[in-house]
């Protein structure tokens, strides 16, 4: 069976080097025929890939400990979902779990693309070949999944060994989520490549700029969105389950995961110039590139431990292989732009500087500037180390300060920008879209000064929280009324009606207010309180509006750990409210210590309580309990994310011919013009936008 | 789990009398057994030092590793903390404080980078970069605006048939 993956990864290796291959040889030479035994080749790859994680993780099932790699990361009493989890528990397995997921977006793409633009797809089969090489390489000869236990006897000769037993998977990775944000995450990461291969063929092929751009949308939204719920997905098992009371601590492997979500929701912003007014044509391509390029960064710095970090489980000497696949990806990436680069020119001017281009310009440049100054940071003492010598640290302060006046401004421009119109805005228009929102916002922001809230930094989250949350709400409202007052249905149909019509720009909005509610979650860590004491029974702490009391102490441990546990009782103005039951447990075979936080969770706060251990000078236990405020609200943000975004994929409801006109400043005022009878016109192109459903 | 929380349950019904006896020594309680890592000076000062176990790339007031499993400070971050704790105890000055930090493991202890000599443009850069790159928006916008002027530049050689096909494919199957 070991012989079997092997030989299945092998082939896969050889296929998708055909695939490139052939595919090169088929755009010279221009027959069809080789063209698409390339693209039949690449979609191959995945069927082969396929059998080498199935015969993989038939090891794993099968609790085969005669692979290395099975034996280094289970043991037979793991719990199944645990072993099928353990596939991605190391370097070697993550690096074929990475290449099959490139493997399927790899199919889809050229699956659903087979029959469609002839003059593109080889170009984008090229491409996506190149890349899977790469991980085909590092599968096959660098981490090999399948390598078999041998050991020498006395002559000298190899044999291979079946160990009894495996060491088991590390405890901290036995918790649900670590079996859903591994995969996201690399969801997120490898189908950036799916856009980067159409930019990339675009830019070869000089096919038409807006439809790249166009074929690409939806499965950039799909990887940005994946990348986005595997971030937050790692940061909220980071707050349950490392007990540390944090989320987000700044880490160079967080930092990798962020960068090209930033740069990707750049992309996603910046490719509406282009499709409406056929601006931003290189930025465009450049962005792609460098999210793609941030995605093997960010790869690469984790695993050659050039930047120390918490996740040290993947670091090895494979980064070198990394590096050297950015400096070709580089060099590729240059080598097309300037060759092509003519072929990039922008179609229209920019009118005014008060419009929704510029506004776009900003987001760019803000997002951009988050995206430097995390990457800066994260890289400093490995530059600084070079040109000086000496070691110095960058800390999370530094990220801090540096992050949260560019995140706000970005929160700013979240309200702004989409109630700007496209072209030009007029000072009226502006004063009716921004008035209420803007003076709800102020109104917010003196409430909240009046009671009690004085730091700059919150205050100003809270003012443009509530500014951002009324522009939204009066977006729907004010199309919805129109929608209303024409059908003769309520409002609540009427927003149904009108989100379904237009799903990408109310989905669009749906995702502006999910960053709202994680941005208050951000805000609320401004308040976070926490103390850590000694507690004996019948002692207690005050945290907040809470009493804790603690009752007993006990240790309930089983053959799998010894357990420290106290038992507290949270009292609020003088009420018992609930019992809490933090642990630490020791696990016997692995020698690990888990923290098992006890947290009661609420909009308002959580209150979070950590068995921090036992003082050394007394030996009394230590009680560590925070009260962070509205971290809720970040994980609820998470969900409301996905949902925004999913609706922003799907198909517009009707099929209509709706004139749209460019000028506009929101779709509902679209639909009054309408209403009202006078015709739209669309200034940007001489053709009216025809919209209909489409199902690329 | 849910065993134990039954038991407490009941535990808890019958403690009910005596909880106004325990909150009555909760403020006795209180006024003890308080550590010296909690007062705020140190703990703001703890977040001022790196934790240098190596690992965990954060500060020790904030570590969130330990040696061998990540959870919670570890043995090198509460070290530090009680360092710190003890020297504002004897009445250290903040400064003097970290300076023996930086003296007793070099300047990678300090989470902030100096604002001087090389390490100033860990914090100028992403002032700097911003503003040039608005720049660089500033002269990119002024081109567009001025372009209205110009005669249509010679024509990039795409072709016109590819180009309306492919609007027309766009306007087909477009969202919006």
């Amino acid at each position: 069976m070991d012989i079997f993956g092997s030989f299945a990864l092998l082939l896969a290796f050889l296929v998708t080097v055909y695939a490139f291959v052939a595919g090169i040889v088929g755009i010279v030479t221009r027959r069809t025929l080789v063209t698409k035994s390339a693209r039949n080749a690449g979609m191959a790859v995945f069927g082969l890939i396929t059998l080498a994680v199935a015969s993989l993780e038939y090891f794993f099932f099968t609790d085969n400990f005669s692979l290395a790699y099975v034996a280094a990361h289970s043991n037979h009493a793991l719990p199944l979902y645990y072993k099928f989890s353990a596939l991605w528990a190391g370097q070697e397995g993550s690096l074929l779990w990475w290449s099959w997921l490139l493997s399927i977006y790899v199919f889809l793409a050229l699956f659903l693309n087979r029959k469609k633009h002839p003059e593109l797809m080889p170009y984008v089969g090229v491409t996506l070949a190149g890349v899977q090489t790469f991980f085909l390489v590092l599968n096959n000869f660098v981490a090999s999944p399948f390598h078999v236990i041998a050991s020498a006897d006395s002559a000298g000769v190899m044999h291979m060994a079946k160990l009894s037993e495996g060491s088991g998977l590390n405890p901290l990775l036995q918790y649900p989520e670590m079996v859903i944000h591994p995969p996201m995450l690399y969801l997120g990461y490898t189908g950036f490549t799916i856009p980067f291969a159409f930019a990339m063929a675009a830019l070869l092929g000089r096919y038409p700029g807006e439809k790249w751009i166009h074929i690409t949308r939806r499965w950039t939204m799909v990887a940005w969105c994946f990348q986005g719920i595997g971030v937050l997905l790692g940061a909220h098992w980071a707050y349950a389950v490392l007990g540390w009371g944090g989320y987000w601590a700044w880490d160079p492997v967080e930092n990798a995961a962020l960068l090209p979500w930033i740069t990707g929701t750049a992309f996603l912003h910046s490719v509406m110039m282009q499709e409406k007014r056929g601006m931003m044509k290189v930025w465009n391509v450049w962005l792609v590139f460098v999210t793609f390029m941030l995605c093997i960064l960010g790869t690469s710095l984790t695993r050659t431990g050039i930047v120390s970090s918490v996740h040290a489980f993947a670091e090895s000497s494979i980064g070198g292989w990394f590096f050297g696949f950015l400096g070709i990806v580089l060099v590729v990436c240059l080598a097309a732009w300037y060759k092509n680069r003519d072929y990039l020119r922008s179609d229209n001017q920019l009118d005014s500087l008060v419009s929704r281009e510029s506004s776009f310009l900003f987001n760019n440049l803000i997002l951009l500037a988050a995206c430097f100054a995390v990457l800066w940071g994260t890289l400093f003492p490995v530059l600084s180390e070079w040109v000086t010598g000496s070691k110095i640290s960058v800390g999370p302060p530094f990220f801090n300060k540096v992050n949260v006046p560019i995140a706000l401004f970005l929160l700013f421009l979240t309200g702004v920008g989409p109630l700007l119109a496209w072209r030009k805005t007029s000072v009226d228009a502006l004063r009716r879209n921004f008035a209420w929102p803007l003076v709800g916002g102020l109104v917010a922001g003196a409430a909240g000064f009046a009671f009690g809230f004085r730091s700059f930094y919150p205050l100003v989250c809270l003012i443009l929280s509530v500014f951002v949350t009324l522009t939204i709400f009066s977006e729907f409202y004010r199309g919805a009324r129109v929608i209303a007052s024409r059908d003769g249905s309520n409002l609540i149909t009427a927003v149904g009606e009108l989100t379904m019509r237009n799903t990408r720009r109310y989905g669009g909005y749906v995702v502006h207010f999910a960053m709202v509610l994680i941005f208050v979650g951000i805000a609320g860590s401004a308040f976070n309180q926490d103390i850590q004491k000694e507690l004996n029974v019948g002692q207690s702490l005050t945290i907040g509006p809470y009493t804790i009391l603690c009752q007993n102490f006990d240790q309930p441990s089983n053959d799998n750990y010894q357990s420290d546990r106290a038992t507290l009782e949270v009292f609020r103005n003088g009420r018992s409210e609930m019992m809490l039951y933090p642990e630490r447990r020791l696990f016997l075979a692995s020698q690990v210590t888990e923290t098992i936080v006890a947290n009661e969770s609420t909009p308002v706060h959580d209150l979070y309580v950590v068995y921090a251990g036992r003082s050394p000078d007394t030996n009394l236990p230590v009680i560590h309990a925070y009260l962070n405020p509205l971290v809720k609200w970040i994980w609820f943000g998470g969900i409301v994310l996905v949902l925004g975004t999913v609706l922003a994929m799907i198909p517009n409801r009707r099929a209509a011919i709706v004139l749209r006109a460019a000028t506009e400043s929101s779709w509902g005022e679209a639909m009054a013009q309408g209403a009202s009878g006078s015709p739209a016109t669309s200034p940007a192109r001489s053709a009216p936008i025809r919209r209909s459903d489409s199902n690329d | 789990m849910i065993d134990a929380m039954k038991g407490t349950k009941r535990y808890r019904l019958g403690m009910r009398a005596v909880a106004a006896l325990f909150l009555a020594m909760i403020f006795v309680a209180a006024a003890t057994s308080s550590r010296a890592e909690d007062s705020p000076r140190a703990k703001a000062l703890s977040k001022k030092v790196m934790c240098m176990c190596g690992g965990c790339n954060d500060t020790a007031g904030t570590c969130n590793h330990t040696g061998g499993a990540f959870s919670g400070p570890c043995d090198t971050a509460k070290a530090m903390q009680k360092e710190v704790a003890q020297r504002v105890d004897r009445g250290d000055s903040d400064d003097l404080i970290l300076q023996s930090f930086v003296q007793e493991y070099g300047p990678t202890v300090l989470p902030d980078p100096p604002k001087k000599g090389f390490t100033w443009l860990v914090w100028i850069a992403p002032v700097v970069a911003p503003l040039l790159a608005l720049f660089l928006i500033w002269e990119v916008v002024r081109r567009w605006r001025r372009r209205v002027a110009l005669a249509p530049a010679g024509g990039p050689p795409i072709s016109a048939e590819l180009l309306d096909r492919a609007r027309r494919e766009v306007d087909k199957d477009s969202d919006e």
